[in-house]
């Protein structure tokens, strides 16, 4: 995982982000063009894994951003400004996990822009299982068991689990963003451990 | 320990969120009760499972697609006009005014004064006109305003003609600079020496407010309430000048231990601060905190990243001192 790593390069980077905040905050649009692609990959990444949906992770990235240069004036430098621009999207990830469920969409698989089914686990190598197409079948069959079971989960314990598992954030920086405590973000972790655990029981 | 707390701090541990002290409880723990170890067996079999759903590559078509139309999105947002820029300014110097209660306080009355002068001033224009008196031109009137106080208006709020008369009455507000005197503790002064940490268009007020603040808090004095060790860590991580951060990091050295915040702030420092002197002082500063495990991993990224050889020799030093706990 490389969360902590990516964590790292964005610390490295404060200091010229402070100055292109600043001249966001002024008006400059090429200040706030250069804040996107410091952060878009990620959010993209984010959005695409928690909602298995190319067209939903386009929007949601076009929401969060426009919503960061609508109200950039508003940013006073209290938090990063990284943890400001993920508590955008992942309120926007939460609403959008909010409306599949009560839609009872349950998106077992991924799709991509046009609609087209994508086979995510094809693009990982696995040396145990490359020659094996009966293993690469497998392996599928049990990302997509993942997939269901993480969408069973509320969307906050799904949030959580996504920002600790898969994005490798700590628990402090969670609950920031979620607006919530530490101590919450740790219960609902757990929660969600354990109805993973209970949702998967029988496949290892 | 009971099972119910091992079961909570396993996840914790899985994910590198326990502190060393209660990792050694759990490990003594599960060294005598098998129901835990298995527990933790299977979270870590759920973690295993769980990276058979990836966080899969960007396509960069798709990246590039998502660009376009955010760019496109963007575009179409009309440009901000003056007076919503304007608008904004005013609202972030109200929180500002929300944050620092004295100053709030010192420029309502200094709002509320100028609004008597004008008051005054209205009434006895409006004498002065009732009497059949010839109106005094505004450049022989005592009462109105000189260049050097034109040159100090804030805002003005109104803007009257008199009927049929050339006279006009403009309402403004004045800011007008005010001394005041008073011992370090004093919480009026420390909060203007907050304030001052954050003025922006002079790094040595800057400089003597934070070298204050920071002195104040190295001394103990009162120094956990009021904000202070915020305004420190503002300072530390935002502040362009290398010397304001460093006093400032001097300032938070004593609560490095004691609160989880400032050590943040001062990792943030030693990951991220151009100047190598604030580094290495960082390093120092964070020597005796063993307990946090962000601590050892953030020394250990230094020891092995830092472009500053010196940093590195140091960061390695400390950390060899550390007791390998994990």
């Amino acid at each position: 995982m490389d969360g902590p790593d990516r964590a790292q390069e964005r610390l490295q980077a404060r200091a010229p982000e402070t100055e292109l905040i600043r001249e966001a905050q002024a008006g400059s649009r090429a200040a706030f063009d250069a804040l996107v692609r410091q952060y878009e990959q990620q959010v993209l990444r984010l959005a695409l894994h928690l909602t298995g949906s190319e067209h939903d992770a386009e929007d949601i990235y076009q929401e969060a951003f426009l919503k960061a240069f609508r109200y950039i004036g508003n940013f006073r430098f209290e938090c990063s400004f990284y943890t400001w621009i993920y508590r955008i999207v992942t309120n926007l990830c939460l609403d959008q996990l909010r409306r599949r469920k009560t839609r009872r969409e349950d998106q077992a698989i991924m799709v991509d822009h046009s609609g087209d089914e994508i086979d995510m686990l094809a693009t990982i190598s696995d040396t145990r299982s490359f020659s094996n197409p009966g293993k690469e079948l497998d392996r599928k069959v049990l990302g997509e068991r993942i997939q269901a079971a993480l969408s069973k989960l509320t969307p906050r314990e799904r949030m959580v689990f996504e920002l600790k598992h898969y994005q490798g954030l700590r628990l402090r920086t969670i609950g920031e963003m979620l607006n919530t405590t530490e101590e919450t973000a740790k219960n609902t972790l757990f929660r969600a451990t354990k109805k993973l655990r209970t949702q998967l029981a029988g496949l290892r | 320990m009971n099972c119910d707390l091992a079961h909570e701090r396993i996840v914790l541990a899985a994910y590198a969120e326990l502190l060393d002290e209660q990792a050694h409880e759990l490990e003594r723990h599960l060294a005598t009760c098998s129901d835990c170890s298995q527990e933790r067996e299977q979270l870590l079999a759920l973690k295993t499972l769980a990276t058979a759903y990836p966080v899969r590559e960007l396509d960069p078509n798709f990246v590039a697609r998502s660009r376009m139309r955010l760019d496109e999105a963007l575009d179409a947002v009309p440009p901000k006009r003056w007076y919503e820029r304007v608008g904004q300014r005013i609202m972030n110097s109200f929180s500002n005014l929300q944050a620092a209660p004295a100053a709030a306080l010192l420029l309502l009355i200094v709002g509320a004064g100028a609004g008597a002068v004008g008051g005054f001033e209205y009434a006895q224009a409006r004498a002065a006109h009732v009497a059949g008196r010839p109106q005094p031109s505004a450049k022989s009137d005592p009462q109105s305003p000189t260049s050097a106080e034109v040159a100090g208006v804030a805002s003005v709020s109104s803007v009257v003609r008199q009927p049929n008369s050339e006279i006009v009455e403009v309402t403004y507000n004045q800011v007008v600079p005010r001394r005041v005197q008073g011992p370090l503790d004093d919480p009026d002064i420390r909060r203007l020496l907050m304030l001052a940490s954050e003025n922006p268009d002079s790094p040595g007020v800057r400089d003597d407010s934070v070298g204050l603040l920071a002195d104040e808090c190295r001394a103990r004095h009162a120094c956990n309430g009021e904000g202070i060790r915020d305004a420190l860590m503002v300072a530390l991580r935002y502040d362009r000048s290398e010397t304001v951060r460093e006093k400032a990091l001097q300032g938070l050295e004593p609560f490095v231990a004691e609160n989880m915040d400032v050590r943040n702030a001062v990792l943030e420092a030693l990951l991220n601060d151009p100047d190598p002197r604030i580094r290495t002082s960082a390093i120092s500063i964070l020597e005796p905190v063993e307990g946090d495990t962000s601590v050892r991993q953030v020394l250990s990224t230094v020891a092995n990243s830092d472009h500053n050889p010196h940093i590195r020799t140091v960061s390695r030093e400390v950390l060899s001192r550390a007791p390998e706990i994990q």
